[in-house]
């Protein structure tokens, strides 16, 4: 099923971004976690009212509920966790295929005894595994940072599928990415599409978030299915993680069907 | 036994760009030289006997089998070096070889070793700083260290000094001993007159002959270029007749002659030469040699293709 010598190399290729970007990410997480305090919470947003309000809206920090779920929620997953774990999944797919295939390191892999899906499916499987990893690192570290500092204050079960909703987000994003790498024949073109469709979804859902002449730009950015407002309040969020695990699923599929059917350039 | 078959092989890229309707075959045991100029099709037709491409028009199978879509399977029994070297980034030479063998799922690695040996291959440094020849090295061992019964080379030599060319044609005569079969590319004679049975000449995609090395050999013309003491004298001599052809520039001349050249000497020492030199003949030469005129046709009918 899968080749565990291209495994291990893509582990050792691929460590140091993963290191970084969980670095990133352990730095945030426990400043904003130790920001939140309930009776402060006010003189905060007093603070945030301070600012120009569309710019508060374009980092969704609008709109805090109560409680250290909502809290983490806005400050942490509405767009630190939009931002840096995309950027891992930027570089790592376009490392997976295209650019063995621009670099011409693809003619040494399909020369051993090993199909083209399934040096593609190894390379998938590295992709949405380390993408969960990198996730649930963030979420065990939230609950720990939060029962330390907060004990009983947080509803994790609540946080569990909030991250739920990240990781499908994630497996959805890594699928266009992936997508883009096993289709283009070089670098350039896998990241025009496979980075420049997520930085253009971003920056559509900061507009978007900004006012109501540009609300109509929520349709056009694959992050309206990602709504931790709407999670944390129970409210139909089933739809849109269906529609994310739909997105991945018909990305990742289509992706092996191109790399095998295709002509390399190697 | 044919061990690479190519039939009818098609691959138009458009602009009259690609591969045309080739058909020949590679027995067992033969060294076969895939000859032509630069953007001939070589690369193409080796791509598609590594399944990379599949063909517009045709087949290729290797060992029986389609190359397109059993490649997985042949690549057991197939060793390659691509035409354009281009390895593992951060890796060194023996990581790379040895992530190869585990991609091939390879435990016995003595004969790996002794290639190590016999390339002088220093496998320490990172790859990225390697220099071409070692690169060229390196590619070779990773071609042959799994022992394949089927070998195929793209432009093998390139890069290599004199001494490891030498290294090489050894290797390859050593390999067609043990009954292996092997296709190998390049845009030279001399590169492969000394290890090949036949030679497959492609030309703008299309295969304009498959000759027995031998035949090749003997219909070749050598050219010799002799610097007479004046241009007096080199005049003098082109009006001899021991040649079949001659420029003069100067003192300077050009003779091409078939077969025996006993007469051209003999001729030769009744003038003052100053110095005498042979002059390898490129393929193009080889080429127009044998197959100048129904060439010629044939680029004037393609002739728009500059246009």
């Amino acid at each position: 099923m899968l080749s565990k010598p291209l495994l291990k190399a893509s582990v050792k290729l691929n460590y140091i971004v993963f290191i970084i970007i969980v670095a990133v990410l352990m730095m945030y997480l426990p400043i904003i976690i130790s920001m939140y305090n309930p009776e402060t919470q006010d003189s905060l947003n007093e603070m945030l009212k301070a600012l120009p309000p569309e710019m508060v809206a374009a980092m969704g920090f609008g709109e805090i509920g109560g409680g250290l779920l909502s809290f983490i929620g806005s400050y942490f997953y509405g767009f630190l966790i939009l931002l840096l774990p995309m950027i891992y999944a930027i570089v790592v797919a376009n490392r997976s295929i295209a650019s063995h295939v621009d670099k011409g390191s693809m003619a040494y892999l399909l020369s051993t005894p090993n199909t083209r899906l399934k040096i593609a499916r190894t390379q998938a499987f590295f992709l949405i595994v380390t993408v969960t990893l990198l996730i649930a690192i963030v979420t065990m570290i939230g609950i720990a940072l939060s029962s330390v500092l907060y004990p009983g204050e947080l509803d994790v079960s609540g946080f569990l599928l909030l991250n739920a909703g990240v990781l499908l987000l994630y497996y959805a994003l890594t699928g266009i990415g992936f997508f883009a790498s096993c289709f283009f024949n070089d670098t350039k073109n896998s990241l025009a599409v496979g980075a420049g469709l997520p930085v253009a979804f971003l920056v559509l859902q900061m507009i978007s978030n900004t006012g109501k002449e540009t609300e109509f730009l929520r349709y056009f950015t694959i992050y309206t299915l990602f709504s931790p407002k709407n999670i944390i309040n129970g409210e139909n969020f089933i739809i849109s993680f269906l529609a994310l695990a739909v997105i991945a699923i018909v990305a990742f599929t289509s992706s092996l069907y191109a790399f095998h059917k295709r002509d390399l350039p190697l | 036994m044919s061990i690479i078959e190519i039939n009818g092989l098609t691959k138009d890229y458009g602009n009259h760009k690609g591969i045309f309707n080739l058909t020949f075959q590679v027995n067992k045991g033969e060294v076969f030289g895939y000859l032509g100029p630069n953007g001939a099709g070589k690369t193409t037709t080796i791509r598609h006997l590594m399944g990379f491409l599949t063909p517009d028009q045709g087949k290729a199978t290797v060992l029986g089998m389609d190359c397109r879509t059993k490649n997985a399977e042949i690549m057991k029994q197939l060793g390659y070096l691509p035409g354009e070297i281009s390895f593992f980034d951060g890796m060194n030479g023996m990581e790379f070889l040895k992530f190869m063998s585990e991609m091939r799922g390879m435990t016995d690695t003595t004969y790996r070793d002794k290639l190590v040996e016999l390339f002088q291959l220093d496998f320490r440094g990172r790859i990225r700083k390697m220099s071409k020849g070692m690169k060229q090295k390196l590619g070779i061992i990773c071609a042959f260290m799994h022992d394949p019964q089927v070998l195929i080379l793209d432009e093998p030599t390139s890069g290599l000094d004199p001494l490891m060319q030498k290294i090489f044609t050894d290797l390859v005569l050593e390999e067609k001993a043990k009954g292996k079969t092997i296709l190998m590319s390049s845009h030279s004679f001399e590169e492969i007159e000394k290890t090949c049975d036949r030679v497959g000449i492609i030309r703008s995609g299309n295969l304009v002959a498959v000759e027995d090395i031998h035949n090749l050999k003997e219909k070749r013309r050598k050219t010799y270029v002799i610097t007479f003491d004046s241009p007096a004298t080199a005049k003098a001599f082109a009006a001899t007749d021991h040649h079949d052809k001659i420029t003069v520039n100067g003192p300077v001349a050009k003779v091409s002659i078939l077969g025996n050249v006993s007469g051209f000497i003999q001729s030769l020492s009744k003038y003052t030469v100053l110095d005498l030199d042979t002059e390898s003949s490129n393929l193009e030469d080889i080429f127009m040699q044998y197959y100048g005129n129904s060439d010629q046709q044939k680029e004037s009918k393609g002739g728009h293709k500059n246009a």
